[in-house]
């Protein structure tokens, strides 16, 4: 299942630390929504909770950076972008090996049951 | 086995002077990704699902050469992606053998004829040439037909102008011991230096989830892949990696032996999972947690895992740290018999 398309609730079932852990988890670009309002997109690859201060780290949508943002200065991110990781391309691929091989096989000659009708 | 006496005396001595040094982890293989595009889209590979303004990013050579210092690991692995696709391999290329280092550029060959010009023959630099098994295999696991017919070619020209090259090959359920038998068979034919295999592993984010290998189904595939090695093949490989894939060793996993190093930074803990990024080297050493990872853990990713980035390491640890493992090395190389 993708998230492709979610625009998280943050507030008493879902924590911020969680929707930045589906967020890193995450193939495809989000809009950052930082805690004054503002939105950008960009693509989450890192997330460090390990410090005194947690932070993403990020590219934008022209392939600029790293950037940083401390957690304390993001609201939410939403998964507005393409999940590039979703569909099942081998699947896809067979299938339409297949079709191909079929479409390749001439059609067979049928006898005509009846070959005096009219 | 085929791997040269000179690259086998320098991860020798490397390993010795970590040894010395009392270093309780050290890497051997920098698996440098320059870029992630490719001009492929392989089921089995998990490496290129990113958005567009990624996959044009590319790693300046500085930035590569400086994580090739930092990490010091002798043989330098370039995947990717498909690194003749970066602009600069010929550049990063002359630099790495400058230093040298044993350079592994792993490619699908499909650029290889007309970008060959840009390199120059050195016993530090080989193609590892990504190769699945005989034409269907190769094809269906490439999701594409004609990429045998372009790669083959391209392995003769380079075996003529003087390059080392190898095969790589992963396996996935399904794969049939005879046929990559004949496999083994049509690469020697081809000239190459020798071979590398090992079994695909389950990527989160590989679309193919359905055919990574389980570890007993890997035994049995490789027990019979490999039972009487002809002797003709030539593995580029530790034998002992061999042996543990054929189930006759057990070992665990080194997820710091293969250390990755892309754009993102230095990913943890391994070349398989991408758990988060240190921005240095020495970070990622210190702060992973290593104990996390391997059979040993209980850690359900690492359950199945018998890739060559997290084993061969150990294999290779155990040839040069007990005269066991070094006889044993020693035993297999000169007799052929796995």
């Amino acid at each position: 299942m993708s998230l492709e398309g979610w625009v998280p609730d943050v507030g008493q079932y879902l924590t911020l630390e969680e929707v930045v852990e589906f967020a890193f988890d995450y193939r495809g670009n989000t809009t950052i929504v930082k805690a004054d309002g503002t939105e950008f997109v960009g693509y989450i690859f890192n997330r460090n909770t390990y410090g005194p201060e947690p932070f993403i780290e990020y590219f934008d949508e022209s392939g600029e950076g790293p950037f940083t943002l401390r957690y304390s200065e993001l609201a939410n991110v939403k998964f507005t972008g393409k999940d590039t990781a979703a569909g099942n391309s081998w699947k896809a691929w067979l299938e339409r090996k297949e079709r191909e091989k079929a479409e390749r096989v001439p059609a067979q000659v049928v006898p005509d049951p009846d070959p005096h009708r009219g | 086995m085929s791997v040269p006496l000179s690259q086998m005396w320098t991860v020798a001595t490397y390993v010795l002077r970590q040894k010395l040094a009392r270093r309780k982890r050290y890497p051997f293989v920098l698996m440098l990704e320059p870029l992630f595009r490719c001009n492929l889209a392989c089921a089995g590979c998990g490496k290129i699902q990113y958005p567009a303004q990624i996959l044009k990013k590319n790693l300046s050579v500085e930035k590569c050469l400086a994580a090739v210092e930092e990490c010091g690991a002798p043989i330098v692995s370039i995947p990717g992606g498909e690194p003749l696709m970066y602009p600069d391999i010929d550049r990063l290329v002359a630099e790495l053998v400058k230093r040298k280092k044993y350079v592994y550029l792993c490619t699908n060959a499909i650029l290889l004829k007309e970008k060959l010009d840009l390199f120059t023959p050195s016993k530090y630099l080989s193609f590892s040439v990504h190769m699945d098994g005989l034409r269907e295999e190769h094809d269906e696991a490439v999701c594409r037909d004609g990429v045998y017919d372009q790669a083959v070619p391209a392995i003769r020209e380079a075996v003529a102008r003087g390059f080392r090259v190898t095969t790589n090959s992963t396996l996935f359920d399904g794969a049939s011991p005879l046929r990559m038998r004949e496999f083994f068979d049509e690469m020697m034919s081809l000239g190459v230096e020798g071979m590398m295999v090992s079994p695909g592993y389950s990527y989160s984010k590989a679309p193919d989830q359905e055919h990574f290998l389980l570890q007993s189904r890997t035994h049995e595939l490789f027990s019979k892949m490999l039972a009487s090695p002809k002797k003709r093949w030539r593995f580029n490989q530790s034998p002992l990696f061999l042996r543990f894939l054929m189930g006759k060793h057990d070992f665990e996993c080194t997820p710091w032996g293969n250390p990755t190093y892309n754009m993102f930074g230095w990913q943890r803990p391994c070349y398989l999972l991408q758990e988060g990024y240190a921005r240095t080297f020495q970070e990622l050493m210190d702060t992973t947690l290593w104990e996390n990872y391997g059979k040993k853990s209980g850690n359900e990713k690492c359950r199945d895992c018998m890739v060559h980035c997290g084993y061969e390491a150990t294999a290779v640890d155990y040839t040069f740290s007990s005269l066991k493992g070094f006889v044993e090395t020693v035993g297999v190389t000169l007799t052929g018999k796995l």
